[in-house]
Protein backbone atom coordinates (compact mmCIF):
# COMPACT_ATOMS: atom_id res chain seq x y z
CA UNK A 1 0.00 0.00 0.00
CA UNK A 2 1.33 3.44 -0.91
CA UNK A 3 2.19 5.96 1.75
CA UNK A 4 1.37 9.55 0.87
CA UNK A 5 2.60 13.00 1.74
CA UNK A 6 0.16 15.86 1.51
CA UNK A 7 0.29 19.65 1.70
CA UNK A 8 -1.96 21.08 4.39
CA UNK A 9 -3.92 24.32 4.32
CA UNK A 10 -0.87 26.20 5.59
CA UNK A 11 1.31 24.89 2.80
CA UNK A 12 3.24 22.59 5.13
CA UNK A 13 4.23 19.13 3.96
CA UNK A 14 2.92 16.30 6.14
CA UNK A 15 3.47 12.58 5.89
CA UNK A 16 3.57 9.78 5.45
CA UNK A 17 0.07 8.36 5.66
CA UNK A 18 -1.75 5.35 4.28
CA UNK A 19 -4.99 6.15 2.48
CA UNK A 20 -6.92 5.23 5.67
CA UNK A 21 -4.82 7.63 7.70
CA UNK A 22 -5.27 10.35 5.09
CA UNK A 23 -8.99 10.01 5.62
CA UNK A 24 -8.65 10.87 9.30
CA UNK A 25 -6.41 13.80 8.34
CA UNK A 26 -9.51 15.31 6.68
CA UNK A 27 -7.88 15.91 3.34
CA UNK A 28 -10.02 17.47 0.62
CA UNK A 29 -10.38 16.55 -3.04
CA UNK A 30 -8.19 19.53 -3.93
CA UNK A 31 -5.46 18.62 -1.43
CA UNK A 32 -2.15 18.03 -3.19
CA UNK A 33 -0.66 14.62 -2.40
CA UNK A 34 2.43 12.76 -3.48
CA UNK A 35 3.79 9.26 -3.15
CA UNK A 36 6.80 7.36 -4.46
CA UNK A 37 6.73 6.93 -8.21
CA UNK A 38 4.75 10.10 -8.92
CA UNK A 39 6.46 12.85 -10.87
CA UNK A 40 4.64 15.71 -9.19
CA UNK A 41 2.06 16.69 -6.57
CA UNK A 42 -1.44 15.74 -7.65
CA UNK A 43 -4.99 16.48 -6.48
CA UNK A 44 -6.14 13.71 -4.17
CA UNK A 45 -9.32 13.15 -6.18
CA UNK A 46 -7.27 12.40 -9.30
CA UNK A 47 -5.56 9.40 -7.71
CA UNK A 48 -7.65 6.24 -8.08
CA UNK A 49 -6.55 4.80 -4.72
CA UNK A 50 -7.56 8.01 -2.93
CA UNK A 51 -10.65 8.94 -4.92
CA UNK A 52 -12.36 6.01 -3.15
CA UNK A 53 -12.02 7.94 0.10
CA UNK A 54 -14.23 10.69 -1.21
CA UNK A 55 -16.93 8.30 -2.35
CA UNK A 56 -17.23 6.49 0.94
CA UNK A 57 -18.56 9.41 2.90
CA UNK A 58 -20.36 12.56 1.87
CA UNK A 59 -18.45 14.48 4.54
CA UNK A 60 -15.48 14.72 2.27
CA UNK A 61 -17.47 16.54 -0.38
CA UNK A 62 -18.37 19.37 1.95
CA UNK A 63 -15.73 22.02 2.57
CA UNK A 64 -13.68 21.52 5.72
CA UNK A 65 -15.18 23.39 8.67
CA UNK A 66 -13.18 26.33 9.95
CA UNK A 67 -11.09 25.11 12.86
CA UNK A 68 -10.75 27.27 15.97
CA UNK A 69 -7.47 29.18 16.04
CA UNK A 70 -6.19 27.26 19.08
CA UNK A 71 -6.25 23.99 17.18
CA UNK A 72 -3.65 23.14 14.56
CA UNK A 73 -5.23 23.34 11.15
CA UNK A 74 -5.52 20.04 9.41
CA UNK A 75 -5.97 18.12 12.63
CA UNK A 76 -9.37 17.27 14.02
CA UNK A 77 -9.40 17.92 17.76
CA UNK A 78 -12.41 15.79 18.58
CA UNK A 79 -11.47 12.30 19.78
CA UNK A 80 -12.80 9.66 17.47
CA UNK A 81 -12.47 5.91 17.72
CA UNK A 82 -11.32 5.63 14.09
CA UNK A 83 -8.32 7.88 14.54
CA UNK A 84 -5.15 5.81 14.79
CA UNK A 85 -2.83 6.41 17.70
CA UNK A 86 -0.22 9.05 16.88
CA UNK A 87 3.29 7.70 16.48
CA UNK A 88 4.73 7.37 19.98
CA UNK A 89 8.42 7.94 19.12
CA UNK A 90 9.29 5.76 22.11
CA UNK A 91 11.94 3.63 20.36
CA UNK A 92 13.54 6.66 18.73
CA UNK A 93 13.65 8.63 21.96
CA UNK A 94 15.21 5.70 23.85
CA UNK A 95 17.88 5.50 21.15
CA UNK A 96 18.41 9.26 21.40
CA UNK A 97 18.93 8.87 25.15
CA UNK A 98 21.52 6.08 24.89
CA UNK A 99 23.47 7.27 21.83
CA UNK A 100 25.06 10.35 23.47
CA UNK A 101 26.79 8.04 25.98
CA UNK A 102 28.60 6.40 23.09
CA UNK A 103 29.60 9.78 21.77
CA UNK A 104 30.95 11.28 25.00
CA UNK A 105 28.23 13.89 25.01
CA UNK A 106 26.15 12.62 27.90
CA UNK A 107 24.61 16.07 28.48
CA UNK A 108 22.55 15.63 25.32
CA UNK A 109 20.91 12.54 26.82
CA UNK A 110 18.64 15.00 28.62
CA UNK A 111 16.99 15.79 25.27
CA UNK A 112 16.27 12.09 24.79
CA UNK A 113 14.82 11.88 28.30
CA UNK A 114 12.44 14.76 27.49
CA UNK A 115 11.54 12.75 24.39
CA UNK A 116 10.86 9.61 26.44
CA UNK A 117 8.67 11.51 28.92
CA UNK A 118 6.54 12.86 26.07
CA UNK A 119 6.57 9.60 24.14
CA UNK A 120 5.28 7.63 27.13
CA UNK A 121 2.33 10.04 27.41
CA UNK A 122 1.18 9.40 23.84
CA UNK A 123 -0.44 6.02 24.45
CA UNK A 124 -1.98 6.75 27.85
CA UNK A 125 -3.56 9.99 26.61
CA UNK A 126 -4.80 8.24 23.48
CA UNK A 127 -6.37 5.39 25.45
CA UNK A 128 -7.99 7.95 27.74
CA UNK A 129 -9.65 9.44 24.65
CA UNK A 130 -7.64 12.64 24.71
CA UNK A 131 -6.64 12.57 21.05
CA UNK A 132 -5.49 16.20 20.89
CA UNK A 133 -3.29 15.74 23.97
CA UNK A 134 -1.90 12.52 22.56
CA UNK A 135 -1.07 14.24 19.28
CA UNK A 136 0.57 17.12 21.12
CA UNK A 137 2.71 14.69 23.16
CA UNK A 138 3.63 12.88 19.94
CA UNK A 139 4.70 16.13 18.30
CA UNK A 140 6.76 17.11 21.35
CA UNK A 141 8.41 13.69 21.45
CA UNK A 142 9.20 13.95 17.74
CA UNK A 143 10.65 17.44 18.16
CA UNK A 144 13.00 16.56 21.03
CA UNK A 145 14.03 13.23 19.53
CA UNK A 146 14.88 14.85 16.21
CA UNK A 147 16.83 17.67 17.89
CA UNK A 148 18.80 15.03 19.82
CA UNK A 149 19.45 12.95 16.69
CA UNK A 150 20.65 15.92 14.65
CA UNK A 151 22.93 17.04 17.46
CA UNK A 152 24.26 13.49 17.55
CA UNK A 153 25.03 13.46 13.83
CA UNK A 154 26.62 16.93 13.99
CA UNK A 155 28.67 15.80 17.00
CA UNK A 156 30.07 12.75 15.21
CA UNK A 157 30.99 14.85 12.15
CA UNK A 158 32.74 17.37 14.42
CA UNK A 159 34.51 14.54 16.24
CA UNK A 160 35.75 12.83 13.08
CA UNK A 161 36.93 16.13 11.58
CA UNK A 162 38.76 16.90 14.84
CA UNK A 163 40.41 13.45 14.91
CA UNK A 164 41.51 13.75 11.29
CA UNK A 165 42.89 17.27 11.91
CA UNK A 166 44.81 16.15 14.98
CA UNK A 167 46.22 13.11 13.21
CA UNK A 168 47.25 15.29 10.25
CA UNK A 169 48.82 17.75 12.68
CA UNK A 170 50.61 14.96 14.51
CA UNK A 171 51.90 13.52 11.25
CA UNK A 172 53.24 16.85 10.11
CA UNK A 173 54.89 17.42 13.48
CA UNK A 174 56.56 14.12 14.14
CA UNK A 175 56.26 11.86 11.13
CA UNK A 176 53.76 9.07 10.60
CA UNK A 177 55.59 6.42 12.66
CA UNK A 178 55.04 8.15 16.01
CA UNK A 179 51.30 8.48 15.49
CA UNK A 180 50.84 4.87 14.57
CA UNK A 181 53.33 3.41 17.03
CA UNK A 182 51.48 5.32 19.75
CA UNK A 183 48.45 3.21 19.07
CA UNK A 184 50.43 0.00 19.38
CA UNK A 185 49.06 -1.36 16.13
CA UNK A 186 51.34 -1.19 13.15
CA UNK A 187 49.91 -0.95 9.67
CA UNK B 1 -4.43 -2.40 21.63
CA UNK B 2 -4.78 -0.03 18.72
CA UNK B 3 -1.28 0.96 17.84
CA UNK B 4 -0.42 1.89 14.30
CA UNK B 5 2.91 3.63 14.68
CA UNK B 6 3.87 5.12 11.39
CA UNK B 7 7.37 4.12 10.34
CA UNK B 8 10.01 6.75 10.45
CA UNK B 9 10.50 7.42 6.77
CA UNK B 10 13.85 5.97 5.81
CA UNK B 11 15.71 8.72 4.03
CA UNK B 12 18.47 7.27 1.79
CA UNK B 13 20.62 10.42 2.03
CA UNK B 14 20.58 10.46 5.83
CA UNK B 15 21.07 6.69 5.78
CA UNK B 16 24.17 7.01 3.59
CA UNK B 17 25.63 9.83 5.73
CA UNK B 18 25.01 7.91 8.95
CA UNK B 19 26.54 4.68 7.63
CA UNK B 20 29.57 6.61 6.34
CA UNK B 21 30.01 8.26 9.75
CA UNK B 22 29.60 4.90 11.47
CA UNK B 23 32.22 3.30 9.24
CA UNK B 24 34.66 6.16 9.86
CA UNK B 25 34.07 6.01 13.62
CA UNK B 26 34.54 2.23 13.71
CA UNK B 27 37.74 2.51 11.69
CA UNK B 28 39.20 5.24 13.93
CA UNK B 29 38.25 3.37 17.10
CA UNK B 30 39.72 0.14 15.75
CA UNK B 31 42.91 1.72 14.46
CA UNK B 32 43.79 3.93 17.41
CA UNK B 33 43.80 3.20 21.11
CA UNK B 34 41.79 6.00 22.77
CA UNK B 35 43.99 5.59 25.85
CA UNK B 36 47.22 6.46 24.06
CA UNK B 37 46.34 8.24 20.85
CA UNK B 38 44.96 11.32 22.66
CA UNK B 39 42.98 12.35 19.61
CA UNK B 40 39.62 11.31 20.99
CA UNK B 41 37.21 13.67 22.76
CA UNK B 42 37.19 13.85 26.54
CA UNK B 43 33.98 13.62 28.52
CA UNK B 44 32.92 17.16 29.44
CA UNK B 45 31.12 15.90 32.52
CA UNK B 46 34.30 14.18 33.77
CA UNK B 47 36.42 17.26 33.08
CA UNK B 48 34.02 19.62 34.84
CA UNK B 49 32.88 17.54 37.84
CA UNK B 50 35.62 14.94 38.24
CA UNK B 51 33.00 12.19 38.27
CA UNK B 52 32.60 9.66 35.47
CA UNK B 53 29.39 9.82 33.44
CA UNK B 54 27.58 6.57 32.50
CA UNK B 55 29.24 6.68 29.09
CA UNK B 56 32.82 7.21 30.20
CA UNK B 57 35.08 4.47 28.89
CA UNK B 58 32.87 3.78 25.88
CA UNK B 59 35.60 4.53 23.36
CA UNK B 60 38.12 2.34 25.20
CA UNK B 61 35.50 -0.39 25.58
CA UNK B 62 34.67 -0.28 21.86
CA UNK B 63 38.35 -0.31 20.97
CA UNK B 64 38.83 -3.47 23.04
CA UNK B 65 35.61 -4.95 21.69
CA UNK B 66 36.72 -4.46 18.08
CA UNK B 67 39.91 -6.33 18.99
CA UNK B 68 37.77 -9.06 20.59
CA UNK B 69 39.15 -8.40 24.08
CA UNK B 70 35.86 -8.84 25.86
CA UNK B 71 37.02 -8.81 29.46
CA UNK B 72 38.99 -5.59 29.17
CA UNK B 73 36.09 -4.06 27.24
CA UNK B 74 33.81 -5.03 30.12
CA UNK B 75 36.06 -3.45 32.72
CA UNK B 76 36.20 -0.14 30.82
CA UNK B 77 32.43 0.20 30.56
CA UNK B 78 30.24 -2.82 31.22
CA UNK B 79 27.02 -0.96 30.59
CA UNK B 80 27.75 -0.18 26.97
CA UNK B 81 28.31 -3.86 26.13
CA UNK B 82 24.67 -4.45 26.99
CA UNK B 83 23.39 -1.22 25.48
CA UNK B 84 25.16 -1.74 22.14
CA UNK B 85 23.09 -4.77 21.02
CA UNK B 86 20.03 -3.05 22.47
CA UNK B 87 20.80 0.03 20.34
CA UNK B 88 21.28 -2.06 17.20
CA UNK B 89 17.99 -3.85 17.81
CA UNK B 90 16.26 -0.50 18.41
CA UNK B 91 17.70 0.89 15.19
CA UNK B 92 16.40 -2.12 13.30
CA UNK B 93 12.95 -1.86 14.88
CA UNK B 94 12.64 1.89 14.32
CA UNK B 95 14.23 2.42 10.92
CA UNK B 96 14.03 -0.91 9.08
CA UNK B 97 10.38 -1.82 9.55
CA UNK B 98 11.28 -4.13 12.44
CA UNK B 99 8.40 -2.91 14.59
CA UNK B 100 5.96 -4.04 11.91
CA UNK B 101 7.44 -7.50 11.72
CA UNK B 102 7.92 -7.88 15.49
CA UNK B 103 5.40 -5.57 17.17
CA UNK B 104 5.46 -7.69 20.34
CA UNK B 105 9.23 -7.41 20.64
CA UNK B 106 9.08 -3.64 20.12
CA UNK B 107 6.42 -3.36 22.81
CA UNK B 108 8.31 -5.57 25.26
CA UNK B 109 11.80 -4.12 24.86
CA UNK B 110 10.95 -0.55 23.88
CA UNK B 111 7.69 0.05 25.70
CA UNK B 112 7.08 2.50 28.51
CA UNK B 113 8.18 0.03 31.20
CA UNK B 114 11.35 -0.85 29.28
CA UNK B 115 12.18 2.85 28.92
CA UNK B 116 11.88 3.34 32.69
CA UNK B 117 14.05 0.27 33.35
CA UNK B 118 16.74 1.36 30.88
CA UNK B 119 16.90 4.90 32.27
CA UNK B 120 17.04 3.59 35.87
CA UNK B 121 19.80 1.12 34.90
CA UNK B 122 21.84 3.96 33.44
CA UNK B 123 21.32 6.08 36.58
CA UNK B 124 22.22 3.13 38.85
CA UNK B 125 25.37 2.40 36.86
CA UNK B 126 26.24 6.10 37.07
CA UNK B 127 25.99 6.16 40.85
CA UNK B 128 27.63 2.76 41.36
CA UNK B 129 30.73 3.49 39.28
CA UNK B 130 31.44 6.69 41.19
CA UNK B 131 31.13 5.19 44.68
Amino acid sequence: MNRYFYIDSEGKQKGTFTPEELKSENIKKETLVWTQGMSEWTRAADIPELSLLFEESRDFYSPQPVTPPAVRPGYGSAPSPQQPMPKSWLIESILATILPFLLCSCIFSLLGIIGIVNASKVESLYLRGDYAGSLEASNQAEKWTKIAMWIGIAWVILWIVAVILIIAFGVSMSGITDVFSGSGYEI
Amino acid sequence: MCSVDRDTKFNPVIGAVVSLLLAAAVFLLYRFDPEEAAVFPRCLFLVVTGYECPGCGTQRALHHLFHLELSSAFSENGLILFLLPYLLLGGYLAFFNGNRRFPGLARLLFGKRAAIIVVSLILLYWVARNL
